[in-house]
């Protein structure tokens, strides 16, 4: 018996069961002299930081002290969340939105890219990778965001692949895998363009990889360089590494978060993450470089040129992958950055000499550094069993969210997290692709704290506006002499950026863990965030960790 | 505090889900549990797409096979049936966004998808409760990244297949 079924025809793109028409305006070309002067045309947000530099601060004022208390939402964006997905408790908004000549460009979790109106909120184009439900993520379902150039939107993905689509329909226009996930390795930073290439980073420090940076043709994708962040015996930095051991093979030192880049010294400055595992110091004897530390790269070659180490052999997951500031003082060119283990560092981004070290939270007992960078610790993970408690935990003092530097009142933002955490070492073999950590570990859930600080170049605070939770969301600083920060609470924060005073809030209903950006459309200035609780939030905020998700793009402006 | 924990596994599986009342739907459970229905291989054509069939039996609201196993990433050309009495539809993951069939009782249509390996995906039955019921199944997609894509270290170990396992097997 022969059955006639019903013909079902050919499967469709979902997304055709939507309102979106597919198809965002041509913008004006972004070249690498646009980007160059990202910041000379502030009515968009042209690259991760706004600018090269890393500063996340705009030129825009229309939205000042005077007028932000009449701020309010011009559209929101719900991007939502269906249907099985790797790290479901944990897919959060990780991005920054950039904005092109009025059409946004923001990347999600699991594979989601959006091109917005950014004066509407209309959603003009979507593209959805699939992403494996097994795939390893460290530590959960996110993504920090995208660059666009010559008419192409750039990202990557969970499953470490680089993709490149058509900027005015998301359609692919090629793809490259960028790393093993079988390894462990995956991709979580925003590419950057620089030249005719995008940089890239990997992923994955947690599962005992070996870190790396790649450079990637614009174009066509072709692989221009590869740089290792844990030396190979017999490399430079070898020595930093058991001689006769397998521990460099397992290194970590995994590029996580967008680097920042120097036209002038032609040097990307990458961080770099922790050491695995990461609290048994045992298995990997010596100063383990290039793991947290800053390695200023030779864009055009992959040579690090120098290098400078915040955590020497790293016993309680002090990533430095944060970002590296870029600021003149006394006509010096400077590199500020705030690391996990509690301290500010500045370094003559020239040659990577340490200008000083202060600290930037109230509470740190791992060890000490002192002004001129000697680094003595003191409680870590040692004997086998034995819990030990510091401070901060391993998400660290500042996670990587990022400060923002007001060339106007010439200080640093920044988003501190006080909380700290009990680790007590648990020796594990190495096997690829499982988690080798090393230790277990609890970060405190009822004991935390955290500001909005601001410092001057010297380290120096100037003022901090206090919340009950560790901060954990990106700080923006604008010419309106206003600083933006969202809270783990919902709250989206307007301060007076040379007092702190609070000027101004609205609760977005659901906790902040982005980076918000400004641009504006037709004269009239936008502040945009990503709101959604989520992420590595058992590190963060454990005792937030029950907090409503949440998984929206919320636009404001002044009325009118 | 240490928890011992023996768990002797003798009968086959199929066997052990009939008798828990695991292959059937509103026996033990309402639906189906994930995964709990049958495992499939797709083959592979001299062009490198691979094929395979999905169906939907009548009453079971489970995907036939609820593990298709891919040797590695690629296109994969799917015909998709459905054998049951009521309508159904089928989302599945696809590099660049989800394809989407709708399953009207007793029809069949095709789909042709892009995905990555290696990892696993789900895909369901975005109609009613489908998915609760049990029209939720995974694609496996087997294999290794490109050489050009892995790190530059000596072979690492992976985890080995547990003892218990072993013993099962012989």
């Amino acid at each position: 018996m022969t059955l006639e079924y019903v013909d079902a025809g050919e499967a469709i793109d979902h997304v055709a069961l939507s309102a979106v028409g597919g198809a965002a305006p041509v913008t004006d070309n972004v070249d690498y002299e646009r980007i160059l002067n990202a910041r000379s045309e502030s009515k968009n947000w042209l690259t991760y930081y706004g600018d090269y530099d890393g500063q996340r601060y705009s030129l825009l004022d229309q939205i000042n002290t005077e007028n932000v208390s009449k701020l309010s939402p011009a559209w929101i964006f719900q991007a939502g969340q269906a249907g099985h997905i790797a790290g479901g408790s944990t897919y959060s908004f990780e991005a920054c939105p950039l904005i092109v000549d009025g059409v946004m460009y923001v990347t999600g979790w699991d594979g989601w890219f959006w091109a917005i109106d950014a004066a509407t909120g209309t959603e003009l184009w979507r593209y959805k990778h699939a992403i494996p439900f097994d795939v390893s993520l460290c530590c959960s379902n996110v993504n920090r965001g995208c660059a666009v150039a010559h008419g192409k939107a750039y990202f990557v993905t969970a499953n470490a692949q680089l993709l490149a689509l058509d900027a005015t329909n998301g359609k692919k226009v090629w793809q490259k895998t960028i790393g093993d996930v079988r390894a462990g390795e995956s991709a979580s930073l925003a590419p950057l363009v620089i030249k005719d290439t995008i940089i890239t980073g990997s992923a994955g420090g947690e599962f005992g990889v070996r870190g790396h940076i790649d450079c990637w043709d614009l174009e066509t994708g072709d692989h221009r360089w590869r740089t290792y962040t844990v030396p190979k015996p017999g490399e430079p930095g070898s020595e930093t590494w058991p001689a006769d051991g397998e521990a460099w093979q397992r290194g970590g030192a995994n590029h996580w978060v967008t680097g920042t880049y120097d036209p002038e010294l032609n040097l990307y400055y990458a961080g770099t993450g922790n050491p695995a595992p990461d609290f048994d110091g045992a298995v990997r004897e010596g100063d383990n470089l290039y793991t947290d530390s800053v390695v200023a790269l030779d864009v055009d070659s992959g040579e690090i040129k120098w290098h400078y180490q915040f955590t020497p052999h790293d016993l309680w997951d002090y990533d430095s992958t944060m970002e590296m500031t870029l600021f003149e003082r006394d006509g010096k060119k400077l590199l500020g950055h705030f690391d996990k283990n509690g301290y500010f560092f500045v370094l003559d981004r020239t040659n990577g000499e340490l200008q000083h070290v202060t600290p930037f939270v109230d509470r740190i007992d791992w060890g000490v550094i002192t002004r001129d960078g000697k680094v003595t610790p003191r409680k870590y993970p040692d004997k086998e069993g034995e819990p030990v408690h510091f401070f901060p935990g391993p998400a660290g003092a500042k996670e990587w969210t990022h400060a923002a530097y007001s060339q106007k009142t010439e200080l640093f933002y920044v988003p501190v997290a006080d909380v700290g955490a009990t680790a007590t070492r648990r020796r594990r073999e190495f096997k690829e692709g499982m988690p080798y950590w090393g230790a277990a570990v609890q970060v405190d859930i009822d004991d935390m704290n955290g500001s909005v600080s601001a410092f001057d170049t010297y380290g120096e605070e100037k003022w901090r506006y206090r919340i009950d939770y560790p901060m954990a969301a990106s700080i923006l600083a604008t010419a309106g002499d206003l600083v933006f920060a969202g809270t783990p609470t919902g709250e989206f924060l307007a301060l007076d950026s040379r007092t702190g005073e609070k000027l101004w809030e609205f609760q977005c209903g659901s906790g902040h863990h982005s980076s918000c950006s400004t641009y504006s459309i037709d004269g009239k200035q936008y502040v945009v965030v990503p709101v959604g609780w989520g992420g590595w939030l058992e590190g963060i905020v454990p005792g937030m960790s029950a907090n409503g998700h949440g998984s929206a793009l919320i636009a404001f402006a002044l009325p009118g | 505090m240490t928890i011992s924990e023996e768990v002797a596994i003798t009968e086959e599986r199929a066997d052990l889900l009939s008798r828990l009342g695991l292959d059937v739907q509103n026996d033990a459970t309402i639906g189906r549990v994930l995964s709990t229905g049958s495992i499939a291989e797709a083959t592979e054509r001299a062009d490198g797409t691979m094929e395979a069939t999905i169906r939907i039996k009548e009453d079971e609201y489970c995907w036939d096979p609820a593990i298709l196993v891919l040797p590695h990433g690629g296109d994969l050309e799917l015909t998709i049936i459905n054998d049951d009495k009521n309508t159904h539809a089928c989302l599945l993951p696809n590099n660049g966004g989800p394809k989407f069939l709708g399953l009207l009782n007793h029809s069949k249509g095709k789909a042709n998808i892009t995905l990555d390996g290696p990892g696993y995906y789900w895909y369901s039955s975005p109609a009613g409760n489908d998915e609760g019921r049990g029209l939720t199944a995974a694609i496996v997609v087997g294999g290794e990244v490109p050489p050009e894509a892995r790190l530059d270290r000596p072979k690492q170990p992976r985890p080995s297949k547990s003892i218990v396992k072993e013993i099962v097997k012989e």
